[in-house]
């Protein structure tokens, strides 16, 4: 087998994106959209890559209306380049990924990435507002609108989110943002044992004004992060008895993104069982209240395999984030299939019949 | 068209005789939710169980006989209504809270469970139901899923959608599903995120797994007064700028105010050409904090006569008046036309001013009561169907209103859904190609058409838009 090296595009608009989709897809060659590369190992091992197809010429933002507090961007645009253009105006996106910086708004949306915000504010599920794709036979199709509220129609925002671009290529986004907190404190402990950490985050819920992240780490540190009136936060600060931090501790935080890593998803009740089942001495950092465990994996085929029977046994699921092709393949990306796969493939043959996009990457 | 003897005596099977309804004069009850148009079913089947759902639709299917969910009937689109004949699937005798655990703060619950009751049982844990419409009273969870309903605190909380976390749904070939349940992040397409909102014509939902929060320990409401729409309208963009998202953000214009007012008594000034209803809650030294920097907000856009409530009794007399509002018009005349559409927040002065010159063209009366601070308007058109003429007045007016409403780059609706009164404005927002998306969704889960056809797509067959074609802001702004 002779294995050219794809070729590359990169359109400088949405109509030349559609467009060379939908010459590949006549040519019945395979296309990897590509924003910032941050989760390029996501998924399965790439059956055919012909094309790769860039967004990172769409990167403007196309409306920022303050007062409505509304933004709408092309998919390109990386969250770093969103947020500043947002902090001028004293607002900002909940949207904090980890393996930053150089994730794009399209990348993320498709990866389906969040970060300890989620905790307050919810997915990009609770705050994308509007969508534009690409699709294989090259239309380009929206969905949604630039309001806070919007009913008309089926959800479409809902089946591109974390779907991989396996259904068509996000060119641009909006999204519902918020005003900056009024008074915004973070704290950090160290705790001496897992246990003693772990209560020490229950303690920290269980506040009448909760903690809009709270990040508990394997080495037995916890952060969080107060959002709200100052009265209020500085009461939290004080009863709940944490050092101050400095915020620069978040992108840090932000930073991880470990050579071969996974997600794993389970309900909010079931964290602290599948914590306590890692193998001993893993690196790993999670999200207690949302449910969501990141798992820095050294360990062999196995180890990945015995978790991911633990977090489906949980209701929930491992993901490989990033890893060696070979550890991929061998315990493959996503786990089991979902209950519903037959649907989901009547989606991807009704938008993607030719398989043009990422073939073989994701569920479907 | 009658059902077949054979089929009416195959439902009866499934369901129980008593739990088939198939006399003319029975059917007329289930014609109509709470919009206008009406339709009779056919039949109607009252099931009790999945198991029971899923017969139906299987058997619906094999005779292509339009099936039609159908929970309290207080739907505002016509989502509810069989155009096209067929099976009333009234979903109310499955009625049963299943589990409430206080724990993981989650609800299972039935669809035919009424919304306020979901909240009275959480309320025994310390936890609520956020999604709050005002037909709380008599809605139900299942009928709140398939429009994903809003309500007044929906500003600081989400819609219904984001609530929700898994479901049980019947889909048209009769085949039983779980989509989405207590763990973050599935493997594969959301589907779960698709349904929701999907007004009867994916799928019958038939168990919800939802999301329950803490109530809050302290809830400050404060009415204020505004000598006209715009220095309101105006207050509810200050607030926001201020970086603060309140609770709930109502308005009400002057004729609300007056009907409110001789119904409730709720102290609601009837001299005011607008009033808000703001509620924050928290802990008390964040409610405290918020309400204050709000009172100034308020005054510094021509706010007066404030009015916080001291008791949680002020405060239900103060929501009385918000959630009745739409009855207590029935005292300036009996029938009412609400419409719903959304703008950017910041149109909303120019938009309720062309709603008004809209209805001083028809010379219809309009009452203005609505969710202000998501740019969620309701333009409520008055109005005695005694007068024949009348309705087709009603109709045009209602249109010219929505029409503005997406000429100032809103959105055909922000919680009641489209059902069969919006379907033909569809192509003013939607391109052809944006609403062939939407079909090829309809025909992945639906390939017959069986579920709840002739909603949500404009239907060829059926009245049009007078006014056609994209509008010049949709077509601009393609990439909406
Ligand atoms: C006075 C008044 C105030 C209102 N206020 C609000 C408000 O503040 N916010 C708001 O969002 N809405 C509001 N509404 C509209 C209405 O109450 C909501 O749309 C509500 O969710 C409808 O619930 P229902 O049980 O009455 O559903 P129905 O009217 O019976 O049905 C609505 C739609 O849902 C489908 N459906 C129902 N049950 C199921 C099921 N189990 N599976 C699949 N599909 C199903 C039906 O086919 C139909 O398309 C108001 C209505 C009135 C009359």
């Amino acid at each position: 087998m002779v294995v050219n090296a794809p070729a590359v595009e990169k359109p400088a608009t949405a109509e030349e994106l559609a467009h060379a989709l939908h010459e590949a897809s006549e040519s019945r060659l395979a296309v990897t959209p590509i924003g910032g590369g941050r989760a390029s190992e996501m998924g399965d091992p790439l059956e055919r890559c012909d094309v790769e197809l860039h967004t990172s010429r769409l990167d403007r933002v196309l409306e920022h209306s303050q007062g409505d507090m509304v933004v709408s961007v092309e998919a390109g645009i990386t969250i770093e380049s969103l947020q500043s253009e947002l902090f001028r105006k004293g607002q900002f996106l909940p949207l904090d990924p980890f393996n930053s910086p150089g994730h794009t708004i399209g990348g993320l949306l498709a990866a389906g990435w969040t970060g300890p915000l989620r905790q307050r504010f919810g997915s990009p599920r609770d705050f994308l507002i509007g969508i534009r794709l690409a699709l294989p036979d090259g239309r380009l199709a929206s969905a949604g609108g630039r309001v806070v509220k919007n009913v008309s129609g089926y959800d479409m925002m809902k089946l591109h989110l974390g779907a991989m671009g396996s259904l068509g290529v996000i060119v641009a986004a909006s999204f519902k943002v918020f005003p900056n907190a009024l008074h915004d404190v973070t704290v950090d402990i160290a705790c001496a044992s897992f246990e003693d950490a772990w209560a020490a985050g229950e303690r920290a819920m269980a506040l009448p004004l909760p903690p809009a992240a709270l990040e508990l780490l394997s080495s037995g540190r916890l952060m969080a992060r107060f959002l709200g009136s100052r009265d209020a936060v500085e009461r939290m600060v004080s009863e709940l008895r944490w050092n101050r931090a400095d915020p620069s501790i978040w992108v840090e935080h932000s930073r991880r993104g470990p050579s071969s890593w996974a997600r794993i998803a389970v309900p909010r009740h079931k964290v602290h069982s599948t914590l306590t089942s890692l193998p001993a001495g893993s690196e790993w950092w999670a999200s207690p209240g949302v449910g969501i465990v990141h798992w820095s994996v050294e360990s062999g085929v196995e180890t990945v395999r015995e978790a991911r029977a633990t977090a489906e046994a949980a209701g929930g699921s491992l993901v490989m984030m990033a890893g060696p092709d070979e550890l991929r393949r061998k315990v493959g990306a996503w786990g089991s299939p979902p209950p519903t796969l037959e649907l989901m493939m009547r989606l991807k043959n009704a938008f993607d019949p030719g398989r043009t996009l990422n073939p073989g990457r994701f569920v479907v | 068209m009658p059902l077949q003897e054979s089929v009416l005596t195959t439902l009866r099977k499934i369901v129980g005789r008593d739990h088939v309804i198939d006399s003319a004069n029975d059917l007329r009850i289930f014609e109509r939710d709470a919009s206008i148009e009406g339709a009779a079913p056919d039949a109607v089947v009252l099931p009790a169980t999945n198991d029971e759902v899923a017969a139906v639709i299987k058997v619906a299917a094999q005779h292509r006989i339009p099936v039609v969910p159908r929970g309290a009937g207080t739907g505002l689109s016509g989502g509810a209504v069989t155009i096209r004949g067929g099976i009333a699937l009234q979903m109310t005798r499955m009625r049963r809270i299943l589990e409430i655990d206080p724990v993981g703060q989650t609800a299972l619950v039935e669809p035919g469970v009424v919304n306020q009751e979901l909240s009275l049982a959480a309320a025994a844990h310390g936890l609520f139901y956020a999604p709050d419409p005002s037909s709380q009273k008599a809605c139900t969870i299942g009928g709140n899923a398939a429009e994903n309903s809003g309500g007044p605190h929906c500003l600081y909380y989400g819609v219904t959608t984001n609530h929700v976390l898994g479901m049980e749904v019947v889909f048209a070939d009769g085949t039983v599903h779980w989509v989405s349940g207590d763990a973050p992040d599935r493997v594969g397409l959301d589907l779960c995120g698709v349904l929701v909102g999907s007004e009867g014509t994916l799928c019958a939902i038939t168990k919800i797994k939802v999301r329950l929060l803490r109530v809050p320990p302290t809830i400050a409401t404060l009415l204020a007064a505004f000598p006209t729409i715009e220095t309101a309208s105006q207050a509810v963009s200050a607030i926001i700028a201020h970086g603060i998202v309140p609770a709930a953000l109502e308005m009400m214009d002057q004729v609300t105010v007056g009907a409110v007012e001789a119904h409730y008594h709720a102290g609601y000034p009837t001299d005011a050409g607008a009033v808000l209803l703001v509620e924050v809650d928290g802990i008390a030294e964040s409610t405290r904090e918020l309400m204050s920097a709000i009172r100034d907000e308020l005054t510094a856009n021509h706010g007066y006569a404030l009015r916080e409530a001291k008791t949680p009794v002020e405060r239900d007399l103060l929501w009385a008046g918000r959630k009745g509002a739409i009855g207590a018009l029935g005292r300036i005349k009996p029938n009412y036309y609400l419409h719903d559409g959304v703008v950017p927040r910041t149109k909303l002065p120019q938009i309720l001013s062309a709603v008004g010159e809209i209805g001083e063209h028809y010379k219809l009366p309009v009452a203005n009561v609505f969710h202000a601070g998501d740019g969620n308007l309701h333009p409520n058109i008055l109005f005695d169907l005694r007068d024949r003429e009348i309705l087709h007045q009603v109709e045009s007016a209602g249109e010219e209103m929505l029409r503005a409403v997406v000429e100032f780059g809103g959105a055909l609706s922000g919680e009641h859904g489209i059902g069969l009164e919006k379907s033909a404005f569809m192509p003013w927002v939607f391109s052809p190609d944006d609403l062939r998306t939407m079909h090829q969704v309809k025909d992945a889960f639906d390939a017959e058409g069986i579920m709840n056809p002739g909603k949500i797509f404009p239907d060829p067959g059926r009245k049009q838009a007078r006014m056609p074609g994209r509008t010049g802001l949709a077509s601009e702004a393609q990439w909406w």
